[in-house]
């Protein structure tokens, strides 16, 4: 087991079935966040908070849209079974706890936003010899770097004083949602002869 | 690798040299792992202490609470680590925001602690303190880790350590970046939001304190180190020439000898805080020197010192 994506090839590229277990995945969240964020954009917004909800609609969009271009996509027989698993548990699971459906939902989906942006960095997979020219590896770098500022909208709302009421329940919504998107994120890397620890052991 | 548990969270420790040694524990700044006091383990095991070295929650290797870290979390967490460390004597040293911890461990525990040593240290949020925080938190949310440490670097380390360092900072920020998460160092910085001083808590620490304060610490300047200073009774404050606020990584020999020479006092009951103001030698092993006496420790320029 390596902690980093490789062995590369000469000119620094990431092997081509890494990139496509990587990209697969990383499509496969931020589309459902995308997904669910077009679901619940309003038509017409009437609070000010509203206005990041589209933004964050169209960064997830251009995270899905940018992988599709910057991946050397290979054949891979698991693509259909892991993408069943993917959006299976992407579905949404309004939080127990939580009197208000609509807000219950709400909550589910903030808290895979939070674990998608918080749990995932696919740039530490990188390692240093990743070539900066290569579109896959500036890929990488940009959802990662996209995604610290997308957390934001997460962390304002799931840890706002509008949820106190609530707090244990959306403490363990976050909790049960990271510890999906760890276990499925490390499944990915471990097919791909990944461990992120594999230093540390 | 070893793992304490609290609740639902593991903190990963590392314990090393003689189990019946005194033992030092360190406790790391905000945006540090353990790993950075691999030197002071080198230094203090071969002075005959045991070292015990972790990281808080949401740093390197421990648990990262998704949305809050409390202060009083990570200082139960110091506590399950100095009491799995048996009953011979313990010295706690933190740096910055391990500092803090320290300093609110020794509030409620200091009978178990035989000193203390708070290095770029604050019981309380000055102005300056709190804005700079807050800007430092905006350049994590902004920029992400990568931003943060590139002005934690310039503001906490010297020219003379970084001039060599210039074309290779990538690498040393590199180890840093990969094992802590923005949003766990975010919960770190948030902690301080229903912040109250410690300072009217202070004086009950009755354990021998030495408080290190960088000469040119501008993040925790002198006046912080000052409020520690006058409050616990038994101190005494010491400071490095040279030095900015990370003088524990640029100044590692120096200051793990500082430990070390301040333990062995405790121990031969030579320590004598007296509330004094010392500076410090150069290099390890250098004689102490009395800050000059009628001049002001709290100004840059030699003003005498006002009675009040």
């Amino acid at each position: 087991m390596n902690q980093f994506l490789g062995p590369l090839d000469p000119s620094g590229r990431v092997p081509p079935l890494q990139q496509t277990r990587v990209a697969s995945f990383l499509v496969s969240v931020h589309g459902a966040l995308a997904r669910q964020l077009a679901f619940a954009l309003p038509g017409q917004f009437k609070a000010g908070w509203q206005t990041e909800l589209n933004t964050q609609l169209h960064r997830e969009t251009e995270i899905v849209s940018l992988l599709l271009r910057a991946t050397s996509w290979a054949p891979d027989v698991t693509t259909f079974y892991n993408t069943l698993i993917w959006e299976m548990a992407w579905m949404p699971n309004p939080v127990s706890g939580v009197a208000d459906h609509r807000l219950a939902t709400t909550i589910d989906i903030a808290a895979l936003g939070h674990a998608a942006h918080g749990a995932v960095r696919p740039a530490a997979l990188l390692p240093v010899e990743a070539s900066a020219d290569d579109p896959f590896v500036v890929a990488l770098r940009r959802i990662e770097f996209e995604s610290s500022r997308l957390i934001q909208a997460q962390i304002h709302f799931l840890k706002g004083d509008d949820l106190k009421p609530v707090r244990d329940a959306v403490s363990a919504a976050v909790n049960d949602r990271h510890r999906q998107v760890r276990k499925l994120w490390t499944d990915v890397l471990t097919s791909i002869g990944i461990d992120r620890h594999a230093d540390d052991e | 690798m070893p793992f304490l548990s609290h609740g639902s969270h593991r903190i990963r420790y590392e314990l090393d040299g003689p189990t019946d040694a005194p033992a030092y524990v360190l406790v790391n700044g905000l945006t540090q792992y353990s790993e950075l006091w691999a030197a002071y383990r080198d230094a203090l095991i071969a002075k005959g202490f045991r070292v015990a070295t972790f990281d808080l929650l949401g740093q390197g290797a421990s648990a990262k609470p998704e949305l809050f870290i409390s202060q009083e979390d990570q200082v139960e967490a110091l506590r399950l680590l100095i009491e799995a460390l048996g009953d011979g004597p313990i010295f706690l040293g933190g740096i910055s925001f391990g500092a803090l911890i320290a300093l609110r461990y020794a509030i409620l525990h200091g009978d178990r602690l035989s000193g203390l040593v708070p290095m770029s240290a604050f019981a309380e949020l000055s102005p300056q303190l709190m804005l700079l925080g807050n800007a430092l938190r905006t350049a994590l949310i902004l920029g992400g880790t990568s931003y943060l440490q590139d002005l934690l670097l310039p503001m906490n380390l010297s020219d003379s350590w970084l001039k060599p360092l210039l074309g290779k900072l990538d690498a040393v920020k590199r180890q840093g970046w990969l094992v802590n998460d923005v949003y766990a160092l975010q919960n770190l910085m948030e902690s301080f939001l229903e912040f109250q001083p410690l300072t009217p808590q202070l004086a009950s620490i009755k354990t021998p304190t030495m408080i290190l304060n960088g000469e040119f610490d501008f993040l925790t300047p002198r006046s912080l180190h000052e409020t520690l200073r006058i409050h616990i009774s038994d101190s005494s404050l010491v400071i490095i020439p040279n030095a900015y606020h990370a003088f524990t990584l640029e100044k590692a020999t120096l200051t793990a000898d500082l430990l070390a020479r301040f333990a062995e006092d405790v121990m031969a009951k030579r320590w004598q805080g007296k509330q004094a103001v010392w500076i410090a030698p150069d290099d390890a092993g250098g004689e102490m020197m009395p800050f000059p006496a009628g001049f002001d420790h709290l100004r840059a320029i030699p003003v005498p010192r006002t009675t009040s």
